[in-house]
C-alpha cells in the first residue's frame, strides 16, 4: 500500500508530506528528487515508476509540482498514478487551483484531505462530494497570476478556466452563482507523410463537467443523433445495438456518421437511454469530472495541411528557398488561436531570412489574398491592407542553437492561406537532400468553439423540480480542439 | 486569511509563543496556533515537543479543533508512541463519541500506535466499531483491523476479527465491503500463503461480484485483485466471472481496466482448459479487451508507461488481441522518451509481414530524429524486425542502407551492429552489400561497432578484396583499443590467415599474437591469442574446423523473457508493479515490518535533534528542547509499565470503575505505587496521614487549609493558575520551601458536573529532579474533588531523584501530569521558582566566599530593572529566600550598595552560589554578578532574583 506522499517543489523542496505507513525513511524525497532529476539511463526523464533500494517511488508532475508516492509493496502502479491524478483534481476543486502558491496557502486544509482519502495506505473516497461532509477547513481560493498569459486551455490540464472552489455551492450569502460547465475537449494526433497524405490520425476526446450547482439536481444531455461507436467494419463494445441506427451511414464513406472507436463513461452517468436516443442522464458530483472519454480515428477532417518544398537559390549554392504553404480547413466562423508551427532544419544551416508573404497567394479562399480574404470572405480589399492584416497576425523567429523555426500565428481563421518563405543560409553548398532533412514540421494550436470529431451537445436540461421558478443556473457548453502531435513529415 | 501565515514566525521562541497560544482560552487563537503546529509538521519540522498542549486542546466540543488535533495526533501515532500512548484515555472516551467522525477518528488514530500493549485497550472500542450503524465509522474500523493485526496478530486471530471482516464483505455499503476487503488481502500478505485467510469460495465470490458496481474505483481494483487471485478450474466460473468484469473495461480509471483486463487474462486460460478449448470465446473477449487497451494510450504519459509495460506482457502471451492494432504504438513527437522507447518495443513485436512496411517506414522516420537514444534504439528495432520476419530482411536492409547514407555517426555504427546480426541469422544472403559498409570504416569510434565491422570482415574475408588492407588498417591501433575490440580482431585475424594465408597475413597474425601475448594484461585476451598460437603451430586444419565451424543461427531473444517468468508476470503479476519491472517481485518487494514498540522500551528514546536549518531554527530554543526530551521521559516516568499485570492494577486504585477509562488507569495505577494491589492503599493512606491538609479531613475549608499550610485564604486564591479548562478541572498552585522540602501548593478545583476522583501526579523530567514522593493526590475526605467549583487545597511533598535529572542546561520549566478518572490527564507546565531551591542554612564564611570568589571563573553579570527600596529590605528579602548576606558596604564613588550573598542549591548538583549585587536604593536597577562551580547557574539566578527581590516569592 501507498506508504508515503509529498507534493516537491521544482527546487525539489517538500511542500507537504503525508506519511501513512512509517516504512520508508523520511529522506526519501532526497532521495527521489535526485534520482529524478539525474536518470542514470541516458538524457530522458526518470520513468514514472522507479526502484531505488527496494522503495518504488511513482510520480506525477501537474501544475508545477511533483506528486510522489512511494511503496515497499507489489502493488497496481496505475492505481497509485490514478490516484496522484486523482489528488490534483480534489485540489483544485477545493482550491480552484493547483500550483506551489495554491497548495502553500492550503496546506492545513490539504493535509486535512490527505489524511482522508488514505488511511493506512488504502484509498479511500475521494470524491469531492463525499469529502465534504468529512472536511471542516476551508479553502482560500488562488487564481494564479499567470492565468491571463496562458492559453484558455492548456493541453492536458483539463478546460476549466475556472478557478473556483466547489465549497462555493454551500455559500447562503446571496453570493453564490449556480453554474454548470460541460466541455467537449479534444486533442488531435495527427501525422502526414511526406507526399502530404495522412498517416494516422487519432481525436481524443473527452466530455469534461465540472458542476457548481447548489443540491446537486440531476442533469441529462444529449449527444448527436447520428452518433456511432464501434468501427462499422466490426462492431463491438455495448452498443452493438446502436449499429442499427448507423446503418444509414455505411454508404458514405466519411459522411455525416459520427464514429467513435472506444468510449467509456464515468461510473455517475446513467446509460439506460444512451442507445435509444443518445441522451445521458446524471447527477453531477461536485467537482471536475470526465463524463465520458472517447477516441476516434475516422471520418473527421484534418484542420490543418501544409506543403514544403526546398529549392536551390539560383543565385547562390549556398543558399536555399524553403517555401511553406499552410491551409487551414476550418470553418470560415471558427479560428485557431496561438497557432505555432515549427520546423526543425539541419545543423549545417548557419542563418535564415523570412518573408511573410500572404499575398503571393494562389487564389485561395475568397481571391484577393490569404488571410484576410478567408478572415471576411469578401474579395475586392485593398491588397495592401490585406497584406498588412495578414502580417500583423503572424511572426517568425530563427534559433540559431537549436536550428529551430518558428512560425507562430496570433489567429488563423478558417478557410484562410497562409505562404512564408524562408532563404537559408548553409555552411556548405546545397545538396538535394536538404529536403529530407528539413523537419517534420510540427504545429501546436487551440481552436475554440471547435469539436474535429463533430460530436455536439444538443441540449443540456437541467432537471430540478419547479419549486423555484426563477431558478435558471448558468450553463456553459464549451468546446476546444488543440493538437497533441500534429507532424508533417518531410 | 491563508495557510501561508503559519510559516511566517520562524524567529526563535516559537516553540514558546505557540505553547502560550495553545493555552490560551480564545477558541479562535487555540485554533490558529493548532494550525501552525499542523502547517510546521506538514513540512517535517519537529514539533513534537508541543504534544501535551496540543492534547490539551483536545477536551473541545468543537469539531474543527477536535479534528485538527487528531491531524496532529495520527502523525505523531506512529512514529512516536510514547507520545501518543498519553492520549489513549481520550481515544476510548471518543470512540463513543455521538459523532460518527470523532469516532472513527479515534478508532483510526488508536491503531496507529504501535505499542503491543495498547491494542488490548483498542479491541473493546474496536470490536464496537466494527459494528458501528455508521458505514464511515465501519470502514474506518476495517481498515484498523490490519493494523493491529500488524502489530499483534493473536489478539486479532483471538478475538475473532477475522470473522468479522469476512461478514463486512456482504456488508450494504460498498466503501465498507471494499475496506474489509482491502484488509484481509493485507492481512493475507502478512501472515504469508499457509493461511486462507479470504476463504475465496463460491459465496464469497458473488458478494464480491455483487459489490463491484457499486464500489468506488479503488474498491473496484480491491475486488478485482482478490477476483484474479480466485483459482478455479470451472470453466463455467471463469465465464461468469468474465461476464461480471468484462463492463469493467469501459471505466475512466485505468487501474480498473488493467485488473479488469488481469482477471479476464486468468478466466481465459481457465475456460481453455474446457470443452473445445473455448476458442469462440476467448476470440470474443480479445475483441472486447482490444478498444480499451488502446484507449489507455491517450491517458497521460505516465499511465500510458505503465499500460505499455502491461501490454509489452499481454502480446507476448496473447498476440492475437492486439495484432490489428500496430499502428496506434507509433510514437508521437511529443511522447516522453520513457514512452517512445516502450512503444519501440511493441511495435517491434507486433510487426508481422502484413504491417512491416508501415512499421519500417515509421522506423526510418524515427532514426532521423534527434534524440540519440530514441534514433539507437529505432536502428536497433529495424534490425529486430529483420531478424524476425524472414520475409522482410530485404526491405529491413534497404531501409538500414539508405540510413547509412545519412553519415550520422551514430545512426552509421548502429546500422552495422545491427546488420551484423542480420548476417548471423541470414548468412550467405546478403554480403552483397558488405562494400557498402567498408566505405564508412571510418566512422567508427565505438567498440561495439568497430567490433561488428571487424568480425563482418573476418567472417567475409575471402570475399572482401582488401580484406587484409583493411584488416592492416584496424590493426594499427591494437594495442589502445578495448578490450572488446581487440579480442575481435584476434579472432578475425585468424580467420583472415586461415582464409588467405598470404604473406601480409602472415605477418599480421604473428604480430597480432605476439602483442596478445606478450604486451597485454587482459587474461582473455591472452588465453584466446595462446590457444590460437598453439592452434595454428599444430595442425593449421583442425584449426580451421574450430574457427571457421558453422555458427548456429540467432534469434530475436534480446528482450524476451524466460517463458517461466513470463507466465508468472502474466497470470499473477498483471497490472502491478512487478509487471512493470519486468521482475517478480521477490526481487525488489522489501516489504518491512515495522517495529513494535514493546511498552517496557517507552521513555528510554532520546529526542534527536534534527539537522537541518528549519528543525534547527524550532529546535535551537533551550527551553523547547528541554521541553522536548521533558516530554519524551515523562512518559517513561508516568507509565513505568515493568508489571502492569491489569487486574491488580485496576484494584490498585480502588476509584477505578468505568471499563472505559482502563487505558492509562492501569499503566498508572499500578505502578510507582507499588505494583502490587495492596500497596496502594497503604501509600496513599500513609501520605494522607502525612499531609498536614488531610489530617483536618472532611470537607476542607480553606481556612484550614491554610492553617495547615501556613498560607491564608487570600494567598489560596492568589496562587497563579496553571491550567484552566472551562468547565472542567482548573489548577494553580505554586512550588515552595517548607521545612527543608520543595512543596507543591496547589488548589485544585472541579467545574464539572461530577466528582472528580482518582487524581495522582507526576512530574516530568527536570533539571533539578524534582519529583513528588508519592503519586497519589491526598485529597481531603474521600479523595474526591466534588463538583461545583470548590476549591480544594493539596499539598504535595517533593523529593530531589537524581534518575530524573535531566542533562544540561538549567532550565527552570517543570511540567506536570495529573492523571483522573473523569476528564483524563492534564498537562501544566510550572517554572521552579529560586526560593524553592535554595537551602536553609547554605552559608559559608567570608573569607572562603573571597577565596571561592577568586578561584571561580569569572563571573556573569547582569543588570535586572528593579528598584529596591533600601538595602534592609533587600537583606531581608533574601534572607526569607535563604540567601545569607555575608557582607553589605556601601561604595562612597557611585553611591551604591553592595551586598554579597551565597546559597546553596543541591537540587540537580548545582552546588555553592555566590552573588554580588549593586544598587543604589530607591532607584532603578541592580547589577547582579554571579559565580559558581556551573556557569549555567547565572540564568536560573537572574530569573529567579526579581521574584526575591520583590518579595513575592
Amino acid at each position: 500500500m501507498i506508504s508515503q506522499f509529498y507534493i516537491l517543489s521544482p527546487r525539489g523542496d517538500v511542500v507537504i508530506r503525508k506519511d501513512y505507513l512509517g516504512d520508508v525513511p523520511r529522506t526519501s524525497s532526497e532521495t527521489f528528487f535526485r534520482n529524478a532529476k539525474f536518470w542514470k539511463e541516458g538524457d530522458g526523464e526518470a520513468p514514472p515508476v522507479f526502484n531505488v533500494d527496494g522503495v518504488t517511488y511513482m510520480h506525477i508532475k501537474e501544475g508545477g509540482v511533483q506528486l510522489v508516492a512511494t511503496t515497499r509493496a507489489n502493488l497496481s502502479p496505475s492505481f497509485v498514478l490514478e490516484f496522484l491524478r486523482r489528488i490534483c483534481t480534489i485540489v483544485k476543486d477545493y482550491c480552484g487551483f493547483l500550483s506551489e502558491d495554491a497548495i502553500r496557502k492550503n496546506v492545513v486544509l490539504i493535509y486535512e484531505l490527505l489524511d482522508e482519502v488514505v488511511d493506512y495506505g488504502f484509498p479511500q473516497n475521494t470524491a469531492t462530494e463525499a469529502l465534504k461532509q468529512f472536511v471542516v477547513n476551508e479553502p482560500t481560493v488562488v487564481t494564479p497570476a499567470f492565468y491571463q498569459a496562458k492559453p484558455l486551455f492548456s493541453l492536458n490540464k483539463g478546460p476549466t478556466g475556472v478557478f473556483k472552489s466547489v465549497l462555493e455551492t454551500n455559500r447562503t450569502d446571496g453570493k453564490r452563482r449556480d453554474e454548470i460547465f460541460v466541455d467537449v475537449v479534444e486533442r488531435i494526433t495527427c501525422t502526414f507523410n511526406a507526399s502530404g497524405f495522412i498517416a494516422s490520425a487519432q481525436v481524443d476526446g473527452a466530455v469534461q463537467i465540472k458542476s457548481y450547482l447548489a443540491g446537486n439536481p440531476p442533469i441529462k444531455i444529449k449527444l448527436n443523433d447520428d452518433l456511432l461507436i464501434g468501427k462499422r467494419d466490426a462492431p463491438y463494445g455495448h452498443l452493438d445495438a446502436a449499429a442499427g441506427g448507423g446503418g444509414r451511414g455505411f454508404g458514405h464513406e466519411g459522411g455525416h456518421m459520427v464514429v467513435l472507436d472506444d468510449c467509456n463513461f464515468h461510473e455517475v452517468a446513467n446509460l439506460d437511454q444512451f442507445d435509444v436516443d443518445r441522451t445521458i442522464s446524471l447527477v453531477p458530483p461536485d467537482g471536475e469530472f470526465a463524463l465520458m472519454n472517447y477516441r476516434t480515428t475516422h471520418g473527421f477532417k484534418p484542420p490543418f495541411r501544409l506543403h514544403a518544398a526546398v529549392e536551390p537559390d539560383p543565385n547562390s549554392e549556398f543558399k536555399a528557398l524553403l517555401t511553406l504553404k499552410l491551409w487551414c480547413e476550418i470553418p470560415a466562423d471558427k479560428a485557431a488561436s496561438g497557432m505555432e508551427v515549427e520546423i526543425p532544419t539541419p545543423r549545417y544551416v548557419q542563418r535564415v531570412h523570412c518573408d511573410l508573404d500572404t499575398t503571393g497567394g494562389t487564389g485561395g479562399a475568397g481571391g484577393g489574398g490569404g488571410a484576410a480574404g478567408g478572415l471576411t470572405g469578401r474579395a475586392g480589399r485593398a491588397a495592401a491592407a490585406a497584406a498588412a492584416a495578414g502580417a500583423a497576425l503572424q511572426a517568425w523567429d530563427y534559433n540559431e542553437k537549436t536550428h529551430l523555426l518558428r512560425w507562430k500565428f496570433k489567429k488563423c481563421p478558417g478557410g484562410s492561406e497562409w505562404t512564408l518563405r524562408a532563404r537559408l543560409t548553409l555552411e556548405r553548398p546545397y545538396s538535394p537532400g536538404l529536403r529530407g532533412e528539413v523537419g517534420p514540421v510540427n504545429l501546436r494550436f487551440t481552436i475554440p468553439m471547435y469539436s474535429a470529431s463533430r460530436i455536439a451537445l444538443k441540449y443540456l436540461q437541467i432537471l430540478k423540480k419547479a419549486a423555484d421558478k426563477n431558478y435558471n443556473p448558468y450553463r456553459w457548453v464549451r468546446y476546444v480542439t488543440s493538437s497533441n502531435s500534429y507532424t508533417f513529415r518531410t | 486569511m491563508s495557510d501561508g501565515k503559519y510559516f511566517s514566525t520562524t524567529k526563535r521562541g516559537e516553540i514558546h509563543e505557540l505553547k502560550e497560544e495553545l493555552r490560551s482560552l480564545d477558541r479562535p487563537k487555540k485554533k490558529d496556533a493548532v494550525k501552525k503546529v499542523i502547517a510546521a509538521m506538514t513540512v517535517g519540522k519537529d514539533v513534537s515537543m508541543l504534544f501535551p498542549d496540543v492534547v490539551n486542546c483536545m477536551q473541545t466540543d468543537d469539531l474543527e479543533l477536535k479534528k485538527l488535533v487528531y491531524l496532529y495526533l495520527i502523525n505523531y501515532a506512529k512514529t512516536q508512541p510514547d507520545l501518543a500512548i498519553m492520549a489513549v484515555n481520550t481515544f476510548v472516551k471518543d470512540s463513543q463519541d455521538p459523532n460518527p467522525l470523532i469516532r472513527a477518528l479515534a478508532v483510526r488514530t488508536m491503531g496507529c500506535i504501535r505499542v503491543d500493549k495498547i491494542t488490548e485497550y483498542l479491541c473493546d472500542p474496536l470490536q464496537r466499531c466494527l459494528k458501528d450503524d455508521d458505514p464511515y465509522v465501519r470502514k474506518t474500523a476495517a481498515v484498523c483491523v490490519a493494523k493491529l493485526y500488524d502489530i499483534n496478530p493473536e489478539l486479532v486471530e483471538d478475538r475473532g476479527f477475522l470473522d468479522m471482516l469476512r461478514e463486512m464483505l456482504s456488508d450494504a455499503n460498498p466503501m465498507v465491503v471494499a475496506n474489509a476487503l482491502a484488509a484481509l488481502q493485507e492481512i493475507q500478505e502478512l501472515a504469508g500463503p499457509g493461511k486462507d485467510l479470504l476463504q475465496m469460495n463460491s459465496q464469497t465470490l458473488n458478494k464480491l461480484l455483487a459489490a463491484l458496481n457499486e464500489c468506488t474505483e479503488w474498491g473496484q481494483v480491491f475486488i478485482l485483485d482478490s477476483l484474479a487471485a480466485y483459482d478455479t478450474r470451472d470453466p463455467k466460473d471463469a465465464e461468469k466471472i468474465a461476464e461480471r468484469v468484462l463492463p469493467r473495461l469501459q471505466h475512466v480509471n485505468s487501474a480498473v481496466v488493467l485488473s479488469a483486463v488481469k482477471v479476464i487474462l486468468r478466466c481465459m486460460d481457465v475456460v481453455a482448459l474446457g470443452p473445445g478449448g473455448g476458442e469462440d470465446t476467448i476470440k470474443a473477449w480479445s475483441k472486447k479487451m482490444a478498444p480499451p487497451l488502446v484507449t489507455l494510450l491517450a491517458a497521460e504519459p505516465e499511465v500510458q508507461y505503465v499500460a505499455l509495460r502491461n501490454i509489452n506482457l499481454i502480446v507476448q502471451r496473447r498476440p492475437a488481441i492486439l495484432a490489428n492494432e500496430v499502428k496506434v504504438f507509433f510514437c508521437k513527437y511529443n511522447d516522453p522518451l520513457y514512452v517512445k522507447m516502450e512503444k519501440l518495443e511493441i511495435m517491434i513485436r507486433l510487426a508481422s509481414d502484413k504491417n512491416i512496411d508501415q512499421v519500417l517506414l515509421e522506423l526510418k522516420e524515427y532514426a532521423q530524429e534527434v534524440d540519440v537514444d530514441f534514433v539507437r534504439k529505432s536502428v536497433r528495432a529495424i534490425g529486430r524486425c529483420a531478424v524476425a520476419l524472414d520475409k522482410a530482411t530485404e526491405r529491413c536492409i534497404n531501409v538500414l542502407l539508405e540510413l547509412i547514407q545519412t553519415k550520422v555517426s551514430y545512426v552509421v555504427q548502429e546500422a552495422i551492429i545491427v546488420i551484423k546480426d542480420i548476417f548471423r541469422r541470414y548468412p550467405n544472403q546478403y554480403e552483397s552489400i558488405i562494400a557498402t559498409l567498408c566505405d564508412n570504416l571510418d566512422s567508427l569510434d565505438e567498440p561495439e561497432a568497430k567490433s561488428s565491422m571487424i568480425w563482418i570482415i573476418g567472417e567475409y574475408a575471402e570475399r572482401i578484396d582488401n580484406a587484409d588492407e583493411l584488416m592492416a588498417a584496424f590493426l594499427e591501433t591494437f594495442p589502445e583499443e578495448s578490450s572488446m575490440v581487440q579480442l575481435q580482431l584476434l579472432t578475425a585475424t585468424v580467420k583472415l590467415f586461415l582464409k588467405k594465408p598470404t604473406e601480409s597475413a602472415q605477418k599480421m597474425i604473428s604480430a597480432v599474437l605476439s602483442c596478445a601475448t606478450n604486451e597485454t594484461d587482459s587474461p582473455d585476451l591472452r588465453d584466446r591469442a595462446f590457444i590460437y598460437w598453439r592452434l595454428l603451430s599444430t595442425d593449421p586444419e583442425a584449426a580451421k574446423d574450430v574457427v571457421l565451424a558453422e555458427k548456429p543461427v540467432i534469434a530475436d531473444d534480446s528482450s524476451s523473457l524466460d517463458p517461466s517468468l513470463l507466465e508468472q508476470l502474466v497470470t499473477r503479476y498483471l497490472a502491478t508493479v512487478a509487471a512493470v519491472y519486468h521482475r517478480p517481485p521477490e526481487t525488489f518487494v522489501s516489504r518491512q515490518r515495522l517495529a513494535v514498540t514493546r511498552a517496557e522500551e517507552l521513555g528510554s528514546r532520546k529526542f534527536e535533534e534534527e539537522d537541518g536549518a528549519v528543525a534547527g531554527s524550532l529546535v535551537s530554543d533551550n527551553n523547547a528542547a528541554a521541553a522536548a526530551g521533558a516530554a519524551a521521559a515523562a512518559v517513561g516516568d508516568l507509565l513505568d509499565l515493568s508489571e502492569p499485570s491489569p487486574a491488580p492494577a485496576a484494584a490498585a486504585a480502588p476509584a477505578v470503575a468505568a471499563p472505559t477509562a482502563r487505558g492509562l488507569d492501569d499503566l498508572l495505577g499500578g505502578l510507582d505505587i507499588g505494583g502490587s494491589g495492596a500497596a496502594a492503599p497503604v501509600a496513599s493512606t500513609s501520605a494522607a496521614s502525612s499531609d498536614p491538609f488531610a489530617s483536618f479531613g472532611g470537607a476542607a475549608s480553606a481556612a484550614s487549609a491554610a492553617a495547615a499550610g501556613g498560607i491564608s485564604p487570600a494567598a489560596l486564591s492568589q496562587l497563579p493558575v496553571l491550567l484552566s479548562t472551562p468547565g472542567g478541572v482548573s489548577v494553580s498552585g505554586r512550588l515552595v520551601r517548607q521545612g527543608g522540602q520543595v512543596v507543591y501548593l496547589l488548589a485544585l478545583k472541579n467545574d464539572t458536573a461530577a466528582p472528580v476522583d482518582g487524581l495522582m501526579i507526576q512530574t516530568n523530567r527536570n533539571s533539578f529532579g524534582l519529583s513528588p514522593t508519592s503519586q497519589v493526590l491526598a485529597l481531603p475526605g474521600p479523595g474526591v474533588l466534588p463538583p461545583g467549583g470548590v476549591v480544594v487545597p493539596v499539598r504535595v511533598p517533593l523529593t530531589v531523584d537524581g534518575s530524573k535529572v535531566t542533562p544540561p542546561p538549567l532550565g527552570t520549566g517543570l511540567q506536570v501530569a495529573l492523571r483522573t478518572n473523569q476528564v483524563g490527564v492534564l498537562y501544566f507546565n510550572d517554572a521552579v521558582p529560586l526560593a524553592a531551591l535554595t537551602e536553609e542554612g547554605g552559608t559559608m564564611e567570608a573569607a572562603d566566599f573571597l577565596n571561592a570568589w577568586k578561584a571561580l571563573p569569572p563571573e556573569a553579570s547582569a543588570r535586572l530593572p528593579l528598584a529596591v527600596p533600601s538595602a534592609e529590605v533587600a537583606k531581608q528579602r533574601l534572607a526569607a529566600a535563604h540567601l545569607v548576606v555575608l557582607a553589605h558596604r556601601q561604595v562612597p564613588a557611585t553611591g551604591q550598595d553592595a551586598i554579597y550573598a551565597t546559597c546553596r542549591i543541591s537540587a540537580g548538583g548545582i552546588g555553592q552560589v555566590l552573588l554580588e549585587l549593586k544598587f543604589v536604593a530607591g532607584a532603578g536597577g541592580v547589577d547582579v554578578s554571579v559565580k559558581a562551580e556551573r556557569q549555567d547557574v547565572s540564568q536560573l539566578v537572574f530569573d529567579g532574583l526579581p521574584a526575591v527581590l520583590l518579595g513575592t516569592a
